[in-house]
């Protein structure tokens, strides 16, 4: 605290003019240091939206000559770097109705940016070996039968459903109990390490089950199946929305969005233009997803390799 | 021990079994009563008979009753979204938190812009040049290599942004620190006040720093230049006070005997004599800002962090092993540099001014002008960034490497199994019994253990901080959770004072293996607690295990460190006269070193507890589950109420675990 | 001499009636320091003790009761010009809180101290510097010397503190490191001197300030013997050739014996005994003292004025002539080399003679009153 104040005094030297200073304005102190066009695009931790943004920056780049800075933000937080212009894009969102509503109606100081391209899907899955010997396994009802097969050590005498980083939308805890499950819902912590648990898993032929999603690169590695959830409807979405842990349906399938500071918008010119336009298939993503998780390239490489191979798509984007 | 004190007594009681006889259970209370620790757990041990019947008739079960909790998500959501509402608009952030931002975002943007204009070259010139003029040839090649290590590893522009966040919070912490000693060193009252405060900021985990910034600054690179300094500033101010305080009385009393005012008492004797502690804080509050520096990359920070960061959510430990190993170079050098300018060394005299005379002093300035010079010119030749052509990619065959030890390892060794079962058996056979026991403990049980286990080794004051720290959490509704991760805590602290005493002992014994230890210990002290998340879980899957597993290889360091030096510094007289007498080397061990490292030792598990705690705080990110969980989740939905409380419960942990285990010094604490 | 005694109740000193004519212009030389009933009390309410009847409790009644501690208790004399006045006592006795007492250092509890008449507790903070910066120089046994400065700067760092030029200052450092030996040396750190050099370094620090009163406090203390004793011929040359007024603290008697002019011995706080070396050994004033002499060589300090009788008839023309101040061990010489009493002749009368009988009194310690057979027992 007393470290604050002093800085206070600090800043107060360091400005010598008193008026008022936004820190909603404040770019990244790292922008256009060189006198470059700059522009800021927010990573988040899994590789499908790396992959987005890699081709992006190495397109932004190559074909635009502009310097691209990337920032690992969490999905949440990202909304708010955004607003305050401290990134410039999100370039995948997976459907945050509170904060669009804040910032996007509300504030106005996020654009939205249009369509990815690319659907997103929330599940349970079993992996594929697990699920030809017990086909039953893939309706939730038979789920508790299985409870003992799918015990794990962190989840004590029942079964174990993996999630993954607690940036997800999850309702899983509040589905387990609604559905009766016997089973605990334990957290890897981070994508990474949920993944690194189910290769694992899947290199010992061991039965899992796992909150997952796709577009994921990981199951042309490790195919999985899909354990079937009561159906989804808008009337348990709107419970959902009230009181979360009321939640007793499946996950929605989302359509994936960009979303663009505003001011970048209007200010951005040919960055900007880009950005709205990039548009692109699941297997696009895939493809350059599992470049950088599996093959272990670096970003910027996948992304060089998929654009040499793909020019008819991101030809449009450039217009 | 107090049974055998007892017993004349009670033996004695049969001859004189008059009336006045005092019953011999009295008189066992009596003995008992002149041990001060027994007197301490006699008054507990009243205490919990009144207490515990009313608590678990009132409140029955295990956990915290939830009628004592009060709970804070809501008007902590509401401050939240207020803050985010009107962050562009309320005149608190417009004239007061947005200067602060803005200061910060031009200096480290001034700082960036320097270094991107001195060019790859520039700077790691400059850097060898300062590196040499403060410490020594060997330093200086040191630097050298580190910053073209840098470059080589394809992290220069990381490296760069790392490097600006550093120096602009270093100068603040510095400076802040400087200033808070300062009033401590000189003013009693103000070191009073303040030295408590200053202990408990440096035994609190790093996470716990980063939500209020968040809070109030939302993410960025300011904020996190915030975090930094709130973390790195105590050990400057606490280094700065102390050395103040500890100036050889006799000298000053010298300096007042020919007539010094106060102002020629500070500026000639009283801070020239504590250089060395000032540059230790100096010292520590570079190491600490770096650490934090990575850590803040969760809030933003960007630089070397990020790409650890990065690296961490795809399983590529090379990538984090190419980002984390410019951050190890850059605390070698930062430490190097600044050890090696507290420690006067016999070739350059460090204290010795320029020689006398005007010819002398116009040859250094000419010397660094030409200095000056030639890293400008570098500057000029040089290109911004590291050349792309110059640079190897170590992050393939690193990952190859790993992914050979982890499918050797893994499973299936014989004899031992793998690493994963292992984990399963740390797990099932330690942590779940010992989470289970602590959750099932009457809330009112545990807070007598920790009031008895604080004021054994304290004093009554840190008995209550310890008991009030523990009650807060159970306020907060965070009890479980927390009974959780002190279970975490507590076995792999039991885990790193095993290994480390282990290895404490040969390395205190034999010179040989201490030096080659110690640069193992040196570069393992400085590694940001990211990187070793990422092999754990490679090796140890997810969970807590690999979390218990990063926090000792974090912890055990420092442990084996201490330990050692305590061992090591035993009285070499008392060793003698032990030897003189014939003692085996186990004997002198027992009898000898142990008891009188005592102090070094009670230091040793301190500081494990602490280091412990920060890695499974962080060990939320790879499946430690319980309060550090809660902080990510936090900071990752934005949940800044859940985050919040979360840290404030870590903190009260840290608070708690801190004074169960740290021996106040008695004549120091009455003074 | 008796003006300036202890004031306490149980210091007789029967012997300074014969105040030596040799130290008769010490005598009168004007005070420099003149302290009268100081106190200095350690603890919380110190100033109720002095004076109060808690003064006449015991140290330990005294510290159960009230929580303080008497460091100096009740203290008066006087420093005259020109003389070194040393004041000795066992550790605890309370001599280094007195000494520093003198420029403040350690703020009295009562009392009052004038240096040249001036009152020293009534001054404000620039008078009191001004006296510390030009007038008081202090050595201390532990030398207080600044690790991280050379030795000039060290002997030159009272000067800077005065404000003295750089150029000026460092050439007057100079020629005190010259004074006191340490040539050549000017560019060591403290840390690279033997213990002997450092306190050289102190003294010349001390000097640079060309202070009226040299204050030492147990400056030898830390030395070794040989060094003591060149250091302790070193202060005796210093006061040879300058005739500085010295204030000197020991705990060492023989060290005491060997440079003051007068005396002060404490011993609970208290001046027990104050006077010549001659009167402290030859007329210890209580028990405490006597015990404390015990060891002391007589014939080395006590002069053939105590052990001159009346000269008979026949005496006082002849034999060899002795001064009053020749000591006792010189006398012995004489006697024994002629064989005959010697004549004590001061202003060209004899005032008596010392014969072997009278002189070996003196040394067995029998002079106060004679007995019979102490021939035998000094034989003995």
């Amino acid at each position: 605290m007393a470290a604050a104040a002093a800085l206070c005094t600090l800043a107060a030297a360091a400005t010598t003019a008193c008026g008022a200073a936004d820190m909603t304005k404040q770019a990244s102190p790292y922008a256009a240091a060189a006198g470059t066009k700059t522009v800021t695009l927010s990573v988040q931790s899994w590789v499908g939206a790396r992959a987005n943004t890699a081709v992006a920056k190495y397109l932004l780049e190559h074909e635009l000559g502009y310097r691209v800075d990337t920032v690992q933000v969490d999905e949440v937080p990202a909304w708010d770097a955004l607003s305050q212009g401290r990134v410039d894009a999100i370039m995948e969102d997976w459907g945050h109705p509170e904060q669009e509503k804040r910032y996007v109606e509300d504030k106005k100081t996020i654009a939205p940016g249009g369509d990815l391209g690319v659907t997103g899907h929330i599940g349970w899955w079993v992996p594929k070996y697990f699920a030809d010997a017990h086909p039953d396994v893939l309706d939730w009802r038979n789920l508790n039968k299985y409870a003992s097969q799918l015990r794990g050590p962190e989840s004590g005498g029942k079964g174990q459903l993996l999630d993954g980083s607690p940036s997800y939308v999850t309702n899983d805890k509040a589905l387990v109990s609604n559905l009766g499950l016997d089973y605990k819902v334990v957290f890897a912590g981070s994508e990474a390490a949920q993944i690194t648990q189910i290769q694992q898993s899947a290199k010992d032929k061991k039965p899992f089950l796992t909150y997952w999603y796709e577009p994921q690169w990981l199951f042309n590695e490790v195919p999985m199946v899909e354990v079937k959830l009561p159906p989804y409807t808008q009337e348990c979405a709107d419970k959902g929305a009230k009181d979360p842990s009321t939640v007793n349906c499946a996950y929605p399938t989302t359509p994936l969005k960009k979303y663009l500071n505003a001011d970048f918008t209007r200010k951005g010119g040919k960055a900007a233009r880009f950005l709205k336009n990039f548009h692109w298939s699941k297997a696009d993503q895939n493809a350059v997803a599992q470049m950088i998780a599996e093959d272990k390239l670096s970003a910027d490489e996948a992304a060089k390799r998929w654009v040499k191979e793909n020019p008819e798509v991101w030809k449009k984007w450039l217009q | 021990m107090t049974v055998h004190t007892a017993s004349p007594q009670v033996k004695r009681a049969p001859q004189g079994r008059d009336a006045s006889a005092p019953h011999p259970a009295v008189l066992l209370l009596r003995t008992l009563w002149a041990r001060p620790a027994a007197r301490k757990l006699l008054v507990l041990a009243v205490a919990a008979a009144v207490l515990g019947p009313v608590a678990a008739a009132t409140h029955g079960s295990g956990t915290w009753p939830s009628a004592f909790t009060v709970d804070l998500t809501k008007p902590l959501t509401g401050a939240s979204d207020w803050i985010i509402d009107n962050r562009d608009s309320h005149w608190a952030f417009l004239y007061f938190f947005g200067h602060i931002s803005g200061a910060i975002i031009g200096a480290v943007h001034a700082v960036y812009t320097v270094l991107l204009a001195l060019g790859w070259a520039g700077v790691t010139a400059a850097a060898a040049l300062i590196a040499w003029r403060v410490a020594g040839v060997r330093v200086a090649v040191t630097a050298l290599a580190s910053f073209a290590a840098c470059g080589l590893l394809g992290m220069w522009v990381p490296t760069m942004r790392t490097l600006a966040l550093m120096i602009v919070a270093v100068a603040v912490s510095v400076a802040v620190g400087a200033l808070l000693g300062l009033a401590a060193g000189l003013s009693d009252r103000t070191f009073r006040a303040l030295r408590p405060v200053l202990d408990t900021m440096q035994a609190l985990p790093a996470f716990a720093y980063l939500l209020p910034v968040v809070l109030v600054f939302g993410i960025g690179v300011a904020p996190a230049v915030l975090a930094t300094v709130v973390y790195a500033a105590p050990p400057m101010a606490r280094l700065t006070a102390l050395g103040l305080r500890a100036t050889d009385k006799g000298v000053m009393e010298a300096v007042d005997s020919l007539g010094a005012t106060g102002r020629q008492r500070l500026l000639t004797a009283r801070l020239p004599l504590a250089r060395r502690e000032l540059l230790l804080g100096v010292n520590q509050t570079i190491m600490m800002a770096l650490s934090m520096a990575v850590i803040a990359s969760v809030i933003g920070a960007d630089g070397l962090g990020d790409r650890v960061y990065q690296a961490l959510s795809t399983v590529d430990v090379g990538s984090a092993l190419a980002a984390g190993i410019p951050i190890v170079l850059l605390a070698i050098v930062f430490d190097r540099i600044t050890a090696g300018s507290s420690t006067p060394r016999p070739a350059r005299k460090l204290w010795a001014t320029v020689p006398q005379g005007g010819t002398a002093r116009t040859r250094t300035a000419a010397t660094w002008a030409v200095a000056v010079l030639a890293v400008l010119g570098l500057a000029r030749l040089s290109s911004q960034s590291w050349p792309d052509t110059w640079t190897v990619a170590i992050a393939g065959p690193v990952n190859t490497a790993k992914d050979w030890i982890v499918d050797h390892l893994y499973t299936g060794l014989p004899g031992i199994g793998g690493t994963a079962d292992l984990a399963a058996h740390y797990t099932t056979w330690i942590l779940n019994p010992l989470r289970d026991g602590l959750q099932a403990l009457p809330w009112w049980g545990a807070l007598l253990i920790v009031a008895a286990l604080a004021w054994l080794i304290g004093t009554w004051r840190t008995a209550l901080t310890a008991v009030l720290s523990l009650a807060a959490i159970g306020v907060l509704g965070r009890w479980e959770l927390s009974m959780d991760t002190l279970s975490q805590v507590i076995a792999a602290v039991a885990v790193t004072l095993a290994l480390g005493f282990a290895i404490a002992v040969p390395a205190a014994r034999s010179p040989r293996v201490e030096r080659l230890l110690r640069p193992v210990l040196d570069v393992f002290q400085t590694m940001p607690q990211f990187v070793y998340l990422i092999p754990v879980v490679a090796l140890f899957g997810i969970g807590r295990a690999p979390a218990a597993a990063a926090a000792v290889v974090y912890a055990l360091p420092a442990v084996v460190r201490i330990a050692s030096e305590g061992l090591r510094r035993v009285n070499p007289g008392a060793m003698e006269s032990a030897r003189s007498l014939g003692a085996t080397s186990g004997q002198q061990l027992r009898q000898v070193q142990f008891p009188l490292a005592r102090p070094q030792l009670l230091l040793a598990v301190n500081q494990a507890v602490v280091l412990v705690l920060s890695v499974v705080i962080i060990g939320g990110l790879v499946g430690g589950g319980a309060l550090g969980y809660e902080v990510v989740f936090g900071l990752a939905q934005g949940d800044l109420a859940t985050g919040l409380t979360a840290g404030v419960a870590i903190a009260c942990l840290g608070l708690m675990l801190d004074r169960v285990t740290q021996p106040t010094k008695g004549a120091r604490d009455g003074a | 001499m008796n003006g300036n005694s202890a004031g306490t109740g149980d210091t007789t000193e029967p012997m300074t009636e014969q105040a030596q004519p040799a130290e008769a212009d010490a005598a009168t030389a004007p005070a420099v320091f003149s302290v009268r009933n100081l106190w200095k009390v350690f603890g919380p309410k110190a100033d109720r003790v002095p004076g109060s009847e808690l003064a006449a409790l015991s140290p330990e009644e005294l510290r159960e009761q009230a929580g303080c501690t008497v460091a100096v208790r009740d203290v008066s004399f006087d420093v005259r010009q020109g003389e070194v006045f040393v004041v000795m006592g066992l550790s605890g006795s309370g001599k280094s809180t007195l000494v520093r007492c003198l420029t403040r250092l350690i703020e009295p509890t009562s009392g009052t101290i004038a240096i040249d008449g001036e009152d020293v507790c009534g001054m404000d903070k620039g008078a009191l510097r001004d006296l510390r910066r030009h007038r008081a120089a202090m050595v201390f046994q532990h030398f207080g010397l600044l690790p991280h400065r050379s030795v000039l700067d060290n002997v030159a760092y009272g000067l800077e503190i005065q404000g003295v030029g750089k150029a000026e200052r460092r050439a007057k450092a100079a020629e005190m490191v010259e004074k006191v030996g340490l040539a050549g040396l000017e560019d060591r750190r403290p840390g690279q001197l033997s213990g002997g050099q450092q306190q050289r370094v102190g003294l010349a620090r001390a000097l640079a300030a060309d202070p009226e009163v040299l204050l030492f406090d147990e400056p030898f203390s830390a030395l070794d013997p040989l060094i003591r004793r060149d250091m302790q011929e070193e202060v005796v040359r210093l006061h040879r050739d300058e005739g500085r007024t010295m204030v000197f603290i020991t705990h060492d008697l023989s060290e005491a014996l060997r440079l003051g002019d007068r005396i002060a011995l404490m011993r609970g706080g208290r001046v027990v005994q104050c006077g010549t070396p001659e009167e402290i050994v030859g007329s210890p004033a209580d028990d405490y003292v006597r015990d404390f002499v015990r060891d002391v060589p007589r014939e080395q300090v006590l002069t053939v004025r105590r052990a001159m009788r009346p000269a008979a008839a026949d005496e006082s023309e002849t034999g060899e002539t002795l001064a009053p101040t020749t000591t006792v061990a010189e006398a012995i010489e004489t006697v024994a080399r002629t064989g005959t009493p010697a004549r004590i002749v001061e202003g060209g009368r004899c005032v008596g003679v010392v014969d072997h009988r009278s002189l070996l009194d003196v040394v067995a310690g029998l002079d106060a009153g004679t007995a019979p057979d102490a021939g035998e027992r000094t034989a003995a």
